[in-house]
C-alpha cells in the first residue's frame, strides 16, 4: 500500500484515542462544517460560543478539542491533497486505529462534500490582488471643455479588485473609445484561445 | 467669464447673419472689446500679438512675449490685455467647433460682422482652417477617466500546490497599465474572465448599435 496519507504520530494517537471516545450521534455534522470553511485560510471554524458548545455536547475539555478539530482538519486536508477517494480515506483512517463507524462517517462526509471542497481549494489563488468584480457604464459624450459636437461613444469600465491585506476593494476605472474597446477585446480573444488550447 | 453667454445661445445655428454665429447671440464683452481696439493696430503687431495668443491655446508660457510687445508698441498693458484675450477667447470658440460642419466662409462671415479688418480675417481664418491649427496638448483628455495604455497578460496552469499534489488548474495573470501612470497587476480566475469577455462584447454590440441610432444621424 502507498505511504499512509496521515502519520502515526503522538499527537495523532491521542487525537484518534479522543475521537475514538467521543459520541457518534453529533460526528457527521462536525465534520460537514469543518469541510465547508476548509478553503479558507485565517477563519477558524468556531465561534468562542460553538466551541463551548461544542465542549460540553462531546464532553471534551478546551485543549483536547482544539487537538480534535485540528487533527480533523489536517486529515481533511491531506485528502484534498491527494485527491483520496472516499474508500481509500475510511481505509487510512482505519489503519491508524480510527474505529470504523467514525471512519465510515469521514468517508461518507467526503463522498458528499469532497470534491466541492477540492475544487474551492483549486480556486485559491496566491497572488494578493484578484479581480473580484466588473462593472460598466455606456456614455454618449456630446461635448468637452475643448470640443463642442463630439457625439462620441465611451465605455467606461471599472474593474474591482481585491487585496488579501485589505477588506476594501480597489476601484480600477478605465475610459474606452469604440476602437480603444474594439482592441481590448481582440486581446482577450487572444487569451481565450490560449485558454482552449489548454483543454 | 463670457460663459453665460455663451451657455445661452449655444445651439443656435452657426450661419452668421445678424446676431448669432459661432461666437452665440451675445458676443462675449472681451473679444468686441478686441474687435474695437484692433482697428488701430498695425499689422505687424497683431501678427504678433496673434503668436502669442496661439502659444497660449497650446497651452506654453508667453509671459516673456507679452513683455516683448509691450515694451516694443505703444500699446498699454489694458490694451493688450483686451486684445489677447478677446484674440484668445475668439479662436478658443472656433476651435472647439468640428471642421466638418464649421465651414470657413460662416466664420469669415461673423468676423466681418464683428467689423474686424479683413486682412486680419484672413490670418485668423488661417489659424483655424490651415495647417497651423493649433494643437491643444491633450487638454481634451484631461476631462476624461484614464484610458488603458498598457495590457500585458499570461496564462498559467498550476500544476502542483502547497494544497493541491494535482491541481491543473489555468489561471490568467493581467498588468494593466494605466494613462494616470498607475499600474495594476491581478489575477483573474477563469470564470471572472468569462464574465470580463461576455460584458467587453456586450458594450461593444451596444456601441454598434448606439452608433446606428438615428440621434448620431442629426445633422449640426
Amino acid at each position: 500500500m502507498a505511504a499512509p496519507i496521515v502519520p502515526e504520530t503522538e499527537s495523532i494517537r491521542k487525537a484518534v484515542s479522543l475521537l475514538n471516545a467521543v459520541a457518534a450521534g453529533r460526528f457527521p455534522r462536525l465534520l460537514s462544517r469543518l469541510l465547508q470553511k476548509l478553503h479558507l485560510k485565517a477563519e477558524s471554524s468556531f465561534s468562542e460560543e460553538e466551541e463551548e458548545k461544542l465542549q460540553v455536547a462531546f464532553s471534551l475539555e478546551k485543549q483536547d478539542l482544539h487537538l480534535v478539530l485540528e487533527t480533523i482538519s489536517f486529515i481533511l486536508e491531506q485528502a484534498v491533497y491527494h485527491n483520496l477517494k472516499p474508500a481509500a480515506l475510511q481505509q487510512q483512517l482505519q489503519s491508524i486505529h480510527l474505529d470504523q463507524d467514525k471512519a465510515e462517517a469521514f468517508a461518507s462526509a467526503w463522498a458528499a462534500a469532497g470534491q466541492d471542497t477540492i475544487e474551492k481549494f483549486r480556486q485559491r489563488v496566491l497572488t494578493p490582488q484578484k479581480l473580484e468584480t466588473i462593472g460598466w457604464q455606456l456614455n454618449l459624450q456630446m461635448a468637452e471643455s475643448m470640443q463642442a459636437k463630439l457625439k462620441s461613444p465611451r465605455a467606461v469600465l471599472e474593474l474591482g479588485v481585491s487585496n488579501e491585506d485589505s477588506k476594501n476593494l480597489k476601484k480600477v476605472f478605465a475610459e474606452f473609445s469604440h476602437q480603444e474597446l474594439f482592441e481590448f477585446y481582440n486581446k482577450l480573444e487572444t487569451i481565450q484561445a490560449q485558454l482552449d488550447s489548454l483543454t | 467669464m463670457a460663459a453665460v453667454g455663451k451657455t445661452m445661445a449655444y445651439g443656435h445655428s452657426e450661419s452668421g447673419g445678424g446676431r448669432g454665429g459661432f461666437l452665440g447671440a451675445r458676443v462675449p464683452a472681451e473679444v468686441e472689446a478686441m474687435a474695437r481696439a484692433v482697428r488701430d493696430v498695425d499689422k505687424e503687431t497683431f501678427r504678433r500679438l496673434l503668436k502669442v495668443t496661439v502659444n497660449a491655446l497650446e497651452g506654453k508660457d508667453c509671459k516673456e512675449s507679452v513683455k516683448l510687445i509691450a515694451e516694443s508698441t505703444n500699446l498699454s498693458e489694458e490694451q493688450l490685455a483686451f486684445l489677447i484675450s478677446g484674440m484668445y477667447t475668439l479662436l478658443r470658440e472656433a476651435l472647439r467647433l468640428p471642421l466638418s460642419t464649421f465651414k470657413q466662409e460662416v466664420f469669415k462671415e461673423d468676423l466681418k460682422e464683428l467689423r474686424i479688418p479683413e486682412d486680419f480675417i484672413a490670418d485668423f481664418s488661417s489659424i483655424v482652417f490651415g495647417n497651423r491649427r493649433p494643437v491643444s496638448e491633450g487638454t481634451a483628455q484631461r476631462s476624461r477617466l484614464p484610458s488603458v495604455q498598457d495590457f500585458k497578460w499570461r496564462v498559467d496552469v498550476a500544476i502542483s500546490t502547497s494544497s493541491l499534489a494535482r491541481a491543473l488548474q489555468p489561471s490568467i495573470l493581467m498588468l494593466l497599465k494605466l494613462s494616470d501612470g498607475t499600474a495594476h497587476r491581478f489575477e483573474v480566475p477563469v470564470a471572472k474572465f468569462q464574465e470580463l469577455r461576455y460584458n467587453v462584447a456586450l458594450i461593444l454590440k451596444e456601441m454598434n448599435d448606439l452608433e446606428k441610432r438615428s440621434i448620431l444621424k442629426i445633422q449640426d
